[in-house]
Parts: structure tokens; C-alpha cells; sequence
């Protein structure tokens, strides 16, 4: 169950997010129980005179110092390239980290990536020392571009951002698991239970992102639990090899020797 | 000087007219440390902390002074 991003080797396949918790202290239980190495987190205009975003700034960086892990910022609500970029370089300063959740929103309602500024900030990043993680949408060839720029590890998303619709267009998603067997795909947004990502697991995706889902639970610890051990069933269902559909019935017990009652001409 | 700080009108009261000064002056306001995490753009533009000092500013700047906060 291990997870390597550009380079660095991780114990979990889970990366996490740290919002939308009823509590810091709740927030912490969860992700501890996780077991993810990788927390996400942003950079906003909050007023420093409100204490609750410090409080929750020191709860994160408590959970990394425990787990050995590590901060992936995000470039969340940033629409343009220079918004991206900008956030970008002020997220490597303050968190001493060139991982980048590179975000980049094109349409409002559905929080859809807009594809061209995403290729273009992808560009810029890369180019000036970052290691990208680019969130996209299940567009094959999106995602071959972004790992033709450079990016090792590629994020679709399974449906729009804290929807928790899970897997809506499983044929995309299987497809660029196809084509980019080299890439590490991490299945990212619209995640909504456990099962979601097992499936996704079950592709043979490399990782899963995601954070509604466990922080938007009735018990969001209980939730993050279920989480590991789903991504754990789905990486032995897919290295084990699953069988192959077949269309029609096949009796699973043995035929030969039926009783006498089965035997032709017998009543 | 008449500044934009997180999108909010901020006069520059006193003497001075680097970012660091008006950085300065924005926490004072706020009652809050400079040891605080934060980071800073200038005018939608990124602004290294050890280039605070030296960037000068000029009326009708905007700056984003930026926290830590949690996300997904």
C-alpha cells in the first residue's frame, strides 16, 4: 500500500483534505485514522483577527509532524493562469513545499477545470521548479497533454467537487488508466463512499483524493477508517486480478456425479 | 498613500511607502503578529518575503496578504 509522488514514497494511497469538519480536534481524529501521509490545504484572505483559521493552520501542521507527512497546497478558486501561477509561488513560500494541487476553474456551477488554462499554468509551474498535481477532468487526451508537459502524477476527477456522486463516467477513467499506464493517476473530486474509491482502486488507479466525504459524515473518523480499508480491498482486487465477466450462468459446484434424481430418464 | 489590502481601502499613514511598511502597518491594525504565516502578492504578482523591504509602492497599489487555511 504504498504510494510514491515524484519521487517520495508514501504508507498510504489516501490524500485528504482538511475542510468541512464539524472541528479542528474532529478534523485531526479523522485524517489520523486515515492513515494518509498528505493533507491539502489552501491560502486565503481570512482575517488574522479570527482565530479559527490559525487554530485550524496548528492542527494541520500537528497532523503532519505525526504521521511524517507532508502538505499539498491548492490553488483553489483561482480561474485564470496568472491567479494560479501567482497562488502557486506564495504557496511554496509559506509551506516550503513545491507540490502544487494545481486548480484552475472554468465554469462556476459544475467547478470544472477549464483545460486550456490548466495546460498553460501546468507549463509555467513546471517550468519554474514545481511538481505539479493538476486536478482535470476524465478527458483522455487532457490528461495526456499534462503528462506530456511533464506532470507525474495526474488527478481526473470522478464527478464535480463535493457532489459525492462518485464514479460518473467509469469508461473515461478506465481508459486513461489504459492509455497512461505510466502515469500515476490519482482519482480526485465527486468521491461520496467508500465503494467509490474501492472501484477506483479496482482500475488500478494509484490513489484516491478526497475530503466531503469523510469530513461530511455522520462520523467522519468511523468514515476515514472506511476509507482505508476500501482503498486497501480495492488495490488486492486489482493486483489480484479480477475475473472475467462472462454473459451467461455457470454452476459453480461441480456437475459430475449427480445424484441419481438428475440422471436422464429418471423421474 | 492610498492602498488596496485584501480588497479593502488602506491608507498609509505613516512615513514610508515600502511593502514592508505597509505590511507593518496592515497586522498593527489587525492585532496581529508579523510571526504569523502569511504570504504576500503585489498587484496580483507574488513578492518574496526578503523582497518586502526593498519594493517600493505606489498610490492605488493592491495588496493580498494571505493565510493559511484549510481546504480540500
Amino acid at each position: 500500500m504504498s504510494l510514491t509522488i515524484y519521487g517520495q514514497q508514501l504508507n498510504s494511497r489516501l490524500l485528504i483534505g482538511s475542510a468541512l469538519y464539524p472541528s479542528p480536534e474532529i478534523m485531526k481524529q479523522a485524517i489520523l485514522a486515515s492513515g494518509s501521509q498528505v493533507v491539502t490545504l489552501s491560502l486565503k484572505r481570512q482575517n488574522p483577527s479570527e482565530l479559527s483559521g490559525a487554530k485550524n493552520w496548528q492542527y494541520i501542521q500537528d497532523i503532519v509532524k505525526q504521521t511524517n507527512g507532508f502538505l499539498l497546497p491548492n490553488t483553489a478558486g483561482c480561474k485564470t493562469t496568472k491567479e494560479a501561477v501567482t497562488l502557486a509561488k506564495m504557496s511554496r513560500e509559506l509551506f516550503n513545499t513545491d507540490w502544487i494541487k494545481l486548480e484552475v476553474i472554468g465554469d462556476d456551477y459544475n467547478l470544472q477545470p477549464d483545460p486550456l488554462e490548466l495546460l498553460s499554468a501546468t507549463e509555467q509551474l513546471l517550468a519554474d521548479g514545481f511538481k505539479v498535481l493538476p486536478y482535470c477532468t476524465d478527458d483522455l487526451v487532457l490528461c495526456q497533454r499534462l503528462y506530456d508537459l511533464g506532470c507525474q502524477v495526474i488527478m481526473p476527477w470522478a464527478s464535480p467537487i463535493g457532489t459525492g456522486k462518485g464514479l460518473m463516467n467509469p469508461y473515461n477513467l478506465e481508459t486513461i488508466r489504459l492509455r497512461l499506464p505510466d502515469a500515476t493517476l490519482i482519482l480526485d473530486a465527486g468521491i461520496g463512499k467508500p465503494s467509490d474509491a474501492c472501484i477506483a482502486m479496482e482500475m488500478g488507479y494509484d490513489g484516491v483524493l478526497l475530503n466531503s466525504a469523510v469530513a461530511l459524515a455522520d462520523n467522519p473518523v468511523l468514515m476515514a477508517k472506511a476509507f482505508a480499508n476500501a482503498l486497501i480491498s480495492g488495490e488486492q482486487g486489482y493486483l489480484a486480478g479480477v475475473m472475467a465477466e462472462r454473459q451467461t450462468a455457470h454452476p459453480s459446484t461441480p456437475t459430475l456425479d449427480q445424484p441419481f434424481w438428475h440422471q436422464p430418464g429418471s423421474n | 498613500m492610498k492602498l488596496y489590502i485584501n480588497g479593502q481601502s488602506f491608507p498609509l499613514t505613516k512615513n514610508g511607502n515600502t511593502l514592508e511598511q505597509a505590511i507593518n502597518q496592515y497586522m498593527d491594525s489587525q492585532n496581529k503578529s508579523l510571526d504569523l504565516s502569511f504570504a504576500v502578492a503585489l498587484n496580483g504578482n507574488f513578492i518574496s518575503k526578503d523582497d518586502y523591504a526593498q519594493t517600493k509602492l505606489n498610490d492605488g497599489d493592491s495588496i493580498d496578504v494571505l493565510f493559511p487555511i484549510q481546504g480540500g
